[in-house]
């Protein structure tokens, strides 16, 4: 086994909201053109039929307001541009006319083409290059936030595609009830921000409190303390509110959200773990839970249905829905000092992979899972620890220069 | 190791008076629906809740009454927490000490040898 994995006991997964690949990450393929991001050829058209090229002009806060649309009908118009022919093909040339549907401003849906330079961000970027990018991490299905939740934490939706998910009494268990059910027991933790930003996954808190929830202070100390759970799942603050310390700015980079607030928090949740003496035991994985509506010039491929079928009524599409198609690409990045730097990996991934991932390393062949589930493929893979395309934690002597942040 | 700098958000980013969001009003959604179920209500009426600060009032209020009957368990795990802290601290201190110690015998040794 390599010294990467022999040492690895803990994964953390932060989540964040709502933005693609390319209005994030996309800059980046200047810097390394292995990284799939935008390129001269990629483009829109408007309302008018008129062409819109993606523009490095995309602010942290500000251009956004009304939030754009990521309801299941939405995302379809944005992923095959609004042909509803049976043997459609996607295009990835539907997101400006998909916004311009919300606001009817011709010049305001240009934005959704918007992208930050690399400088804009100075820890996703910075993480993407010293780390492991994923060039085809996908959002589990082309819809909003709950039922892409849901997917990170059970491997399946249930057959949901809005935000209204019902997890109970499910026969597919979630990762944390997994893990603490298991013989030999595990230990695993969502940590919510505060109580004023408690979870999007509330049917989880209400079934679950206190044993699989904390605070985001409680993780910053079971980082100082060494006492994080075998597995972790991490919130942002969802809204702006006054909290223990005083007010408190939305760090979740939803839209219309302020974006380097995310980014300080990406930041505090990296340097918890990395000023830890867990930092050589510890995989973290920061995602975005879907696209928020933003371009992304990456076709979403086809997958392995799931059990379920969502019927034309709530798809909103007047088509039905098998789960057989992964939603708008999302960034992601996997870090740890076991990973070589500028490691990017091409190979297909949707959160379905995050409880695939650590079903597979800590409860090896744990059943039943959703048959998405057992279809994703694993970001850390145990059985082959000297394939460095399938083992990213490769290195044998772990590296000593990993950036830090001053937050 | 490099150190980078990440720049603050300006004041103007704080507007709690914000509408909220439709993810925001999901969540509304599924805490009015997990409220119904608890034996606390809070007596907010959720279609009243327009901007991040009222949505945030009321989440609270829910997790309260949702983290209530679980305190004892809540207290002890954070009881445990200041034991682990506080053990971790000692331990801190005490490498800290050992490589005080260890640091000035070293240069004892080493004025030693320069004096012979």
């Amino acid at each position: 086994m390599s010294a990467g994995l022999n040492n690895l006991r803990h994964i953390v997964v932060l989540m964040m909201e709502n933005r693609s690949f390319d209005h994030m990450l996309g800059s980046l393929r200047a810097v390394n053109p292995q990284i799939d991001g935008i390129n001269d050829q990629l483009s829109n058209p408007d309302a008018t039929g008129a062409i819109v090229k993606p523009q490095p002009l995309a602010d942290y806060q500000g251009q956004l307001d009304t939030d754009p649309d990521t309801h299941f009908a939405a995302v379809d118009l944005q992923i095959f541009g609004g042909n509803t022919d049976p043997n459609r093909l996607a295009n990835m040339q539907g997101f400006v006319k998909s916004y311009f549907n919300q606001n009817g401003d011709l010049r305001h849906s240009q934005q959704i083409m918007y992208y930050f330079k690399s400088h804009d961000l100075p820890v996703l970027a910075t993480l993407a290059l010293e780390f492991a990018v994923f060039n085809r991490w996908f959002a589990s299905i082309p819809g909003p936030t709950s039922c892409n939740h849901a997917f990170a934490h059970y491997g399946t939706s249930f057959g949901r595609v809005d935000m209204n998910p019902r997890y109970f009494n499910q026969s597919v268990k979630s990762i944390f009830e997994r893990l603490t059910t298991a013989n030999p027991r595990h230990t695993a933790k969502l940590y919510y921000y505060d109580t004023m930003s408690s979870a999007v996954d509330i049917a989880i808190l209400v079934r679950n409190q206190p044993e699989l929830f904390g605070t985001h202070e409680e993780f910053l100390e079971d980082c100082r303390t060494s006492n994080l759970p075998d597995y972790s799942f991490v919130a942002p603050n969802y809204c702006d509110h006054d909290g223990k310390r005083g007010w408190e700015v939305a760090n979740d980079q939803h839209p219309d959200h302020n974006v380097q607030a995310g980014e300080i928090f990406i930041a505090s949740v990296y340097n918890a773990i990395k000023n830890s003496p867990l930092w050589l035991n510890t995989a973290l994985l920061i995602v975005y839970d879907e696209h928020g509506g933003f371009y992304d010039h990456v076709v979403p491929p086809a997958c392995v249905p799931d059990q379920f079928t969502a019927s034309p009524t709530d798809t909103g599409t007047r088509m039905p829905f098998a789960f057989d198609r992964l939603g708008v690409r999302v960034p992601a990045i996997l870090i740890s000092p076991w990973i070589p730097k500028g490691t990017v990996v091409n190979r297909v991934f949707d959160h379905a992979s995050i409880p695939a991932t650590v079903s597979k390393l800590f409860l090896a062949d744990y059943a039943p899972v959703s048959p998405r589930e057992t279809s994703a493929d694993v970001f850390i893979e145990p059985s082959v620890p000297h394939d460095p395309s399938r083992n990213l934690l490769s290195l044998d002597v772990m590296r000593t220069d990993c950036p830090d942040f001053d937050v | 190791m490099t150190l980078i700098h990440v720049p603050r958000p300006p004041q103007s980013a704080l507007n709690p008076d914000r509408p909220i969001n439709a993810l925001l009003k999901a969540q509304i959604e599924h805490f009015h629906e997990a409220e119904k179920g608890l034996q606390h209500q809070t007596g907010i009426c959720v279609s009243a809740i327009k901007t991040e600060k009222e949505a945030a009032n009321y989440i609270r209020a829910v997790t309260e009454a949702i983290l209530k009957p679980h305190a004892g368990a809540i207290a002890q795990r954070r009881r445990r927490g200041i034991e682990i802290a506080a053990v971790a601290d000692e331990q801190v201190e005490r490498r800290r000490a050992t490589r005080r110690r260890s640091k000035k015998m070293s240069t004892a040794k080493t004025a030693g040898r320069r004096k012979n």
